[in-house]
């Protein structure tokens, strides 16, 4: 018995959880959960504040690896073989259709959760000072995950991804100077072959998913470091300037106001760092509004956690992933679309090729890095931000509408071709 | 600028620049290495049969090599380029009007291969075409050639 409770301490180091301390220790002796605080604002836990919707894009991606693993045990990647083993998993792996409707469901889900994170963060002004380099790396991470989704694309090699790929890299190719040779570059040769195949491969199960591990490590060290989640907008209002405690050097303006110690208070100040803080000055009446991480915000992460895989699990039931004949170089299906988050682009580039395909979408992402620094305006409260809000709800409609037109509205020979009417044998 | 800080700096900057071009020469052997020195796919020039093989009239496709083989009983014989030159679609050859059709994004091309409708920002290649000395014809892709070019046999 002693032995068994030696084992056990040996392994848990905390003390019991019915104490404060011990629902301290479970989060900064861990080393998985101490990315957490010990402590967390009861308002950073309301669902309308983020939606979750970090957590949400982080779960799927921990699905997407998973599933990812799973079905390389069953992939070649060269033609054709690489064909022969989606009609493999298609129709003779256990559970393979499952798992393959998994990966992409929640491969296309992720694009859209990334998405809908970056517009919760722009229109709640997260991305302000001293958060901007943080909307940097999230834009980063925004792109790795849409190159995750193209490289994956390739995979299966039937007609829709070798056209979707064709389509997609010649787009690339139209940037002026290096485009040619970046495409080669990718492909490892003048057309999407077996050299691509295999490359696209290798983005896809190595070079891409370690470069999105290790920036989402940075995003979530900075959200801490940058002073954890920012305010919800509805508590903005509430602070008054000469209630605020500044941690650090005091200000003028901001005397600095001691709380009093009362019984049940388990931690205190273990050091005076002197210099400028980074964290927005914290409103002395919010320690109350703290609770520990344990179990509130572990529980409401854990109900994410299940509704995504809930959530995917059904569709990918109820769906399955698209697998079209084996890709044919010499015939290119009417119309041939790219991914759908591509077909914004494909749609423009259908206009010009130049300002759609390269000049378009080079100065959208670099409007998108800038933001945190072309936006001076240091107030979060929407009704002072109204330039910002409405241009950046132009950038997301014009997108959206874009995307809808090509996927949609686009019929044989790129037409304009309402959804509801039915076009019998298309252009031949 | 005294010995010391001469050498101090003097070390520094060479360090540094021994350093930035220790790393430049890197990514470049780190690109050239992802540049395939040899490319395995089909070969820019090949033999395509003998004259008779091709009929008179609408274009033979040739699939693997993405051309359309014309053979007109007066002209001769001319080879266009099958791959669109607006995103690399197959483009197909409509009997109906005489002209080249994009299915991707609706670019149309007049039968000399011109740029009619659509995004496509030039014309359809056109390739030179020989007979070999074995009596067969041979296109060569990387020799393009103006649309009135003709080969008679």
């Amino acid at each position: 018995m002693n032995l068994i409770r030696e084992i056990y301490q040996s392994i848990v180091r905390r003390d019991p959880l019915s104490t404060d301390k011990g629902k301290s220790e479970l989060v900064f002796l861990n080393v998985w959960l101490h990315i957490h605080p010990a402590k967390v604002k009861r308002e950073h836990m309301k669902f309308t504040h983020t939606f979750y919707l970090g957590f949400i894009t982080f779960f799927l991606f921990v699905i997407l690896v998973t599933t990812g693993i799973a079905l390389m045990c069953y992939y070649r990647p060269y033609p054709p073989a690489a064909y022969q083993d989606m009609k493999d998993l298609q129709f003779v792996v256990f559970m393979g259709p499952f798992l393959r409707a998994m990966h992409r469901w929640s491969a296309h889900a992720m694009v859209v959760c990334v998405f809908l994170h970056m517009c919760r963060v722009f229109y709640t002004g997260s991305y302000k000072k001293p958060r901007q380099f943080n909307w940097v790396v999230g834009v980063v991470l925004l792109l790795l995950t849409l190159g995750l989704s193209f490289t994956g694309y390739l995979l299966p090699w039937d007609q829709l991804a070798y056209w979707a790929i064709t389509v997609g890299t010649n787009i690339g190719s139209y940037a002026p100077l290096v485009g040619g040779q970046l495409r080669e570059l990718l492909l490892g040769g003048h057309t999407v072959g077996e050299a691509a195949l295999l490359r696209f491969y290798v983005l896809h199960v190595a070079v891409l998913p370690v470069a999105v591990l290790l920036l989402t490590a940075v995003h979530l060290w900075r959200v801490r470091k940058d002073g954890g989640l920012s305010r919800p907008l509805w508590k903005l209002q509430t602070v008054k300037k000469e209630q605020l405690v500044t941690i650090g050097a005091p200000q003028e303006t901001a005397p600095l106001l001691v709380q009093p110690a009362v019984a049940t208070k388990t931690y205190g100040l273990m050091e005076v760092v002197t210099g400028k803080p980074i964290f927005e000055t914290i409103a002395p009446e919010e320690e109350e509004d703290a609770v520990f991480s344990f179990p509130y915000a572990f529980v409401r992460e854990a109900l994410a956690l299940m509704a995504t895989v809930t959530a995917i699990m059904t569709i990918s039931i109820l769906f399955h992933a698209p697998l079209e004949e084996l890709a044919n170089p010499a015939k290119t299906p009417n119309p041939a679309k790219a991914p759908w988050y591509f077909l914004g682009l494909q749609e423009l580039v259908s206009h010009s090729a130049l300002l759609g395909g390269v000049v378009a979408p080079a100065l959208m992402v670099l409007a998108l890095l800038a933001i945190p620094y072309i936006d001076r305006n240091p107030s979060r409260q929407l009704t002072t931000r109204k330039w910002a809000l409405g241009l950046f709800t132009a950038f997301v409609v014009v997108n959206l509408v874009l995307i809808v037109v090509g996927t949609f509205f686009r019929g044989p020979g790129w037409a304009l071709v309402p959804p509801w009417v039915h076009v019998v044998g298309g252009a031949e | 600028m005294n010995r010391r800080n001469f050498l101090k700096w003097g070390w520094g900057s060479a360090g540094l620049v021994a350093l930035v071009s220790a790393m430049g020469v890197s990514m470049a052997a780190v690109l050239r290495f992802l540049m395939p020195s040899v490319f395995y796919e089909p070969p820019q020039a090949f033999k395509i049969g003998t004259p008779g093989d091709f009929p008179f009239g609408p274009p033979t496709f040739l699939v693997d090599e993405k051309v359309f083989v014309f053979h007109d009983r007066e002209k001769g014989f001319s080879v266009a380029s099958a791959v669109c030159t607006h995103l690399g679609c197959t483009v197909n050859h409509f009997s109906s009007d005489q002209k080249f059709h994009c299915p991707c994004h609706g670019s149309v091309f007049a039968a000399d291969g011109t740029v009619q409708h659509g995004p496509a920002p030039r014309a359809l290649d056109w390739f030179e075409v020989t007979e070999a000395r074995d009596g067969q014809l041979r296109v060569d892709k990387n020799k393009t050639v103006p649309p009135t070019y003709r080969l008679m046999v």
